[in-house]
């Protein structure tokens, strides 16, 4: 549905991007992570062909941003953080005014859309009266009336109090169940992330360094948290045990290695055990990992 | 038909804000304050002289033409343009800067008709204010003088002198004159709108703009460049002075409007460049 191919980019000398490649599926919902200045934005300023590509190319269902930027974007909604209405006009005229330029307003459609959003008794209001949250029903409304394939979404949920995320994110969830809809999620909340996407790159430095499906971070080896004192005698008999100590409270086991070993081998050397917890890897433990230069887990 | 509904919205964002209707009321205001000179003694008295001076009949000249005709000379070049440079200013470089544009470039519309439908709206609304200070400069001037009456024409800088003791004539001149001013004014909204479509502060864009056009009007002033004036813009501009000869010169008119329409077109093709290369970050 969505190619990106060899994107590079430099502000003023300075790279933005470098060598950025993915793909998304039809159907799937795809999270782009990374710190601010990481490419983010950038990434998706030459997906919409607002940004110029030094090289490389973004492709939407097989046709080329760059080439056909028109014929490209016809399927296309986009939402962005702190969406920027015509203020001094009514919800329901930005509408009109912003599908004037994706082949005409269709009333019908509009009233469908603006009631699914939970938006018909203030459409009529003025924008600058508006809360938060419900310019962001406004920016989805005008990124679904398009009846859009792909949905790109740029830190969507900043900004929103929790009702209004998890709102926002069921949303798009029962969007992509209902219509297949593919969506590109650029966001810095994890969490979010975590929950709604399929797949997951990080971006560091305008380079990819991080590709992979969010099921895979719950695989590899078992992460303990362990509560005890002291760490240093502790930490020889997890090396002892094959294992490895990956931050000041945690260790991986190795498979073969019973966890109850581990915990026996502590208490006989008199190792005050507290507490011995698993714990599953989130995309929190990726995203440190890879962002604090602790290699790449892909 | 896409177009025109891409341009009816652009036009009721143009006119849903209210800096767009500052220009209508300070005409409006200004008009009022002429009209109130106008019916003092003295200033009839000059006027009276200077028709009479001429040979002409006061009562056929004092009149809401010639009062028309005033107004229109004395405040479009000086007080339109701000208003024309400060709208034509903003139609680009606001919306960059309160983030409109991105919104729009989520949209399958290309930069160029993008460009061209914002173009359309400026010069739709140059030429409605245009006219919609001459028809209620008009309609105060009947309202404080009669509808009745000639048009007296005076302009020592352009060198027009004229003279139209039928209603019908003086009211075609002047709305010939009123369409002649409207194409001037979309030059100076064109001068705007290109500086728009640069990395540009709205207000700025304005400025410079306005800076440009009192900067060629100091200098056309200058008698060393009395032979060039009719190189400079402004001279150019004024050139709807001419609809009001007594004797319609359609080489110096076509000459003068040839330029215009050749300097808007240049504007634009400027502007869009510029705009066509920027990269727009979200």
């Amino acid at each position: 549905m969505l190619e990106v191919r060899n994107l590079i980019k430099a502000f003023g000398g300075k790279p933005a991007l470098r060598d950025v490649s993915f793909q998304l599926e039809k159907g799937e919902i795809y999270g782009l992570l990374g710190h601010n200045g990481a490419g983010k934005s950038t990434t998706l300023g030459i997906i919409l062909g607002m940004v110029a590509p030094d090289e490389g190319e973004a492709c939407i269902a097989g046709i080329s941003v760059q080439r056909e930027r028109r014929k490209a974007l016809h399927k296309v909604g986009a939402i962005f953080e702190a969406p920027a209405f015509y203020d001094y006009m009514s919800g329901w005229q930005n509408l009109r005014i912003l599908m004037s330029y994706s082949g005409g307003f269709d009333e019908k459609a509009a009233r469908e859309v603006v009631e699914r959003v939970g938006l018909s008794r203030r459409i009529h209001s003025k924008v600058c009266t508006y809360s938060h949250g419900m310019r962001q029903r406004l920016a989805l409304a005008q990124a679904l009336l398009p009846e859009p394939e792909l949905l790109l979404l740029d830190e969507p949920t900043d900004g929103l109090d929790p009702e209004g995320i998890k709102w926002f994110r069921d949303f798009i969830l029962e969007l992509r169940d209902e219509r297949g809809m593919t969506v590109l999620f650029n966001s810095h909340l994890l969490s979010e992330v975590e929950q709604m996407c399929d797949r997951v790159a990080i971006l560091r430095e305008g380079k990819r360094v991080f590709e992979g499906s969010v099921k895979s971070f719950s695989e590899g080896l078992p992460i303990f948290e362990l509560a005890l004192e002291p760490w240093d005698k502790a930490e020889e008999i997890v090396r002892s045990l094959g294992g490895e100590m990956i931050s000041p409270s945690r260790v991986t086991l190795p498979l073969n290695v019973d966890p109850a070993e581990l915990s026996a081998q502590l208490v006989h050397a008199g190792i005050k055990l507290r507490e011995m917890a698993r714990v599953h890897r989130s995309l929190e433990d990726v995203y440190m990992e890879i962002l604090n230069g602790e290699g790449s887990p892909n | 038909m896409n177009f025109f509904e891409q341009l009816g919205g652009e036009l009721r964002k143009l006119f849903a804000k209210p800096r767009t209707w500052m220009g209508y009321g300070a005409f409006l205001a200004m008009e009022v304050v002429i009209l109130c000179v106008y019916k003092l003694e003295k200033s009839q008295h000059y006027m009276r002289m200077m028709v009479e001076r001429n040979g002409l009949e006061f009562g056929t000249y004092y009149s809401s033409l010639t009062i028309t005709f005033t107004i229109m000379l004395l405040s479009m070049f000086l007080l339109g343009s701000i208003y024309f440079a400060l709208v034509a200013g903003d139609i680009v470089a606001k919306e960059n800067e309160d983030g409109n544009l991105r919104m729009v470039f989520a949209r399958p519309i290309s930069r160029l008709r993008l460009l061209l439908v914002k173009y359309a709206a400026i010069c739709l609304y140059t030429v409605s204010f245009v006219f919609f200070v001459g028809i209620s400069g008009y309609a105060m001037a009947v309202l404080a003088v009669g509808a009745e009456g000639g048009l007296f024409v005076m302009e020592p800088k352009m060198k027009v002198f004229a003279a139209y003791p039928e209603w019908a004539e003086g009211a075609t001149r002047l709305a010939l004159s009123a369409a002649g001013i409207s194409i001037s004014m979309v030059t100076l909204s064109s001068m705007a709108f290109m500086f728009s479509c640069f990395r540009i502060k709205p207000a700025a864009a304005a400025i410079v703009t306005l800076t440009i056009l009192f900067v060629d009007m100091i200098l056309q002033s200058f008698p060393f460049f009395k032979p060039y004036e009719s190189f400079f813009i402004t001279w150019r501009m004024s050139a709807w002075i001419f609809f009001m000869e007594q004797h319609l010169s359609w080489p110096k008119l076509i000459e003068s409007y040839a330029l215009l329409f050749g300097l808007n077109a240049s504007f634009f093709t400027i502007g869009w460049l510029a705009f066509q290369t920027r990269d727009f970050k979200t």
